[in-house]
């Protein structure tokens, strides 16, 4: 009797990255990066004025993937995602073109890792597990996120933790169900070491301009 | 000294991944999008438009470019409605929306002849299946049947729905479509929960329920995923369309149309596609022809959506009863097919004919629009909705 998920494997790292480059988007309204520096200043306490955060479980936004950070900003605002402290508040009022200019600003912001470099043990730990979990058929060879799946390179650890723990508790908001998915077949030690490893990986230096990933 | 040290260790990460040898027993079910993806084609750049957030405006959206046939003409006809999918109308004249990723359902009110748009609901769970009936709007998002009762005197204020029905909640393949049958009941989708898998038997089905929730009943099994569907104004009988599995190439198997007379029909899924093609995993010792073939093959990966009869008085005579099928386009194609809008015209006793209504939303490999959904207005006229620019369009007939 075949189970019931039939899994299939064989995906290349390296023809993905090029693949993942020609990914076509719509191409939305122009959206204003340098509106969005104005906008973003009410989000700089606990975002850091360029998006990279430094509270320990804030997560940061520079380099962010465009559509990333509007879907989320739209699943705050009709309280699908919610947070501490809650955000909804904060974001009720942001209109589409607040959205677009405040991911736009983001988005062209270079990132700067909030962890110690992982070391070739950690990720001699994490290969297997990412290569397992498929995590970068979705978040990109380089971890840096597309279109609308998050940066998780460089990332805050004690958020990468809680957001997977999250998934996999079946508590923590999904904008199509995938990464709850994902979760189900992690283990507290895989997300551990997941985490631990992504958190310290480079996250490349430059922003991501707003054409990148797009047709 | 030391960003290189990180540099290289993120390409050692990443060359590990690439060359690390696969274990059958690590492995994971890979995204929904890429499971039953053979070897052969692991290096496929291909996967699934991502929907914008943003709607587009009217005036960012080239409707010269549609082609249509003599005496038509499309233009848009409300914008800003981000992901717009399905249409019902309400009894008072309100075109209600129903969306998917935006978990957002709209009202669109006609005030002399410029729509207005509300939000009715947010923060849903695909809220893609909406259907009207005695003063009520009746939802399916993912997990559950809403019933928004006396909606249109609420447009500003709607009262918190009521839950009529419990769906099973995997997310894949169940945004569902909805719709009262002549008989009375609602009919919606349970899709596949996989590209490919042997499904439970509460999924790949077009199944029924009363409007009160009671005495759910399966109407048509081994439907991998339908999203749309009708009932022939003559005979009443169902009519739907489905979406044909992936990755198993760029012509096999089709997206499909089929007539489901009664009840207890089996259509294939998982076991064989398109009427004759036998799936290379589950279809070894299953004859296809002990199931149901398909009235029509629509063309691989096309992603039919939204069909409808047309029982209007403003198109030409020649189109009384014809089925228009909406066509989002492919993802799952080397190159691109599929978004337009396609006729059906059925006769008995002859083969049913297919032929393109309105097309030109695809330019080469780029896209401009994705034809989603058809309602139509009491004019006659085709309100079409394109959930990829959040507008809905209005196709109307002048000789």
């Amino acid at each position: 009797m075949s189970p019931m998920w039939r899994w299939r494997w064989g995906l290349g790292a390296l023809p993905l990255a090029a693949a993942l480059s020609m990914l076509v988007a719509a191409t939305a309204p122009a959206a204003d990066p340098d509106a969005g520096r104005r906008k973003a200043e009410r989000c700089a306490a606990c975002h850091g004025a360029d998006g990279n955060a430094t509270i320990p479980g804030t997560p940061s936004l520079a380099s962010m993937p465009v559509f990333y950070t509007h879907w989320q900003l739209i699943m705050f605002r009709d309280g699908r995602r919610r947070s501490e402290p809650p955000k909804t508040a904060l974001v009720q009022n942001l209109t589409d073109e607040d959205m677009a200019d405040l991911s736009a600003y983001y988005a062209a912001q270079p990132s700067r890792g909030r962890s110690s470099p992982s070391d070739a043990a950690l990720i001699a730990a994490a290969r297997p597990l990412a290569e397992a979990h498929h995590c970068i058929s979705c978040h990109g060879p380089n971890l840096m996120g597309q279109q609308q799946v998050p940066r998780l390179a460089g990332q805050d650890l004690d958020y990468l933790l809680k957001r997977l723990q999250g998934y996999k508790a079946r508590t923590t908001s999904d904008l199509d169900g995938m990464m709850t998915m994902v979760a189900q077949s992690l283990t507290e030690g895989d997300i551990e070491i997941l985490a631990r490893c992504f958190a310290g990986l480079d996250a490349a230096g430059a922003g991501q301009s707003p054409g990148r990933g797009l047709r | 000294m030391r960003r290189i040290v990180l540099v290289s260790l993120t390409v050692a990460f990443l060359t590990g991944i690439a060359l690390a040898p696969l274990t059958w027993a690590q492995q994971q079910p890979p995204p929904a999008w890429q499971q039953g993806r053979p070897p052969e084609l692991a290096t496929s750049p291909l996967a699934p438009h991502a929907t914008p957030p943003t709607p587009k405006p009217a005036k960012d959206i080239p409707v010269d470019k549609a082609k249509l046939p003599p005496g038509f003409k499309l233009e848009v006809w409300a914008d800003m409605l981000p992901n717009a999918r399905t249409m019902a109308w309400g009894d008072k004249g309100t075109l209600f929306v129903g969306t998917r990723a935006a978990g957002a359902v709209y009202a669109v009110v006609d005030k002399g002849g410029k729509r207005e748009v509300k939000t009715i609901a947010r923060g849903l769970t695909q809220p893609s299946g909406l259907a009207f009936r005695d003063n009520a709007l009746y939802v399916a998002e993912i997990p559950r049947l809403l019933k928004f009762e006396n909606i249109e005197a609420n447009l500003d204020n709607p009262a918190a729905p009521k839950v009529v029905y419990e769906y099973p909640k995997e997310a894949h393949h169940n945004w569902r479509y909805l719709a009262f049958g002549p008989d009375g009941k609602l009919y919606f989708n349970m899709g596949a929960p996989c590209n490919i898998c042997m499904p439970p038997e509460t999924h790949a089905n077009i199944s029924r329920v009363n409007a009160d929730g009671t005495g759910f009943e399966y109407f048509a099994r081994g439907v991998r995923n339908s999203v749309g569907f009708d009932w022939h104004p003559v005979s009443k009988e169902l009519y739907f369309t489905n979406h044909g599995r992936d990755w198993m190439g760029d012509d096999v198997p089709n997206d499909t149309f089929h007539h489901a007379p009664r009840p207890g029909l089996h259509f294939g899924f998982p076991y064989c596609h398109q009427g004759d093609v036998a799936d290379p995993d589950f279809g070894k010792g299953n004859l296809c022809s002990v199931f149901a073939p398909p009235l029509l093959k629509l063309g691989p990966h096309v992603a039919a959506m939204g069909v409808r009869f047309y029982t209007g008085s403003m198109f030409p005579a020649e189109y009384q009863n014809k089925a228009f099928i909406a066509q989002k386009g492919s993802w799952n194609r080397t190159q691109k097919t599929g978004f337009r809008v396609m006729t059906v015209t059925l006769a008995p006793g002859k083969e049913p004919k297919y032929e393109v209504f309105a097309d030109g939303f695809l330019q080469g490999e780029q896209f401009w629009a994705r034809p989603t959904y058809i309602q139509w207005m009491p004019d006659g006229s085709m309100l079409l909705s394109d959930d990829y620019n959040g507008a809905i369009y209005r196709i109307s007939y002048r000789r």
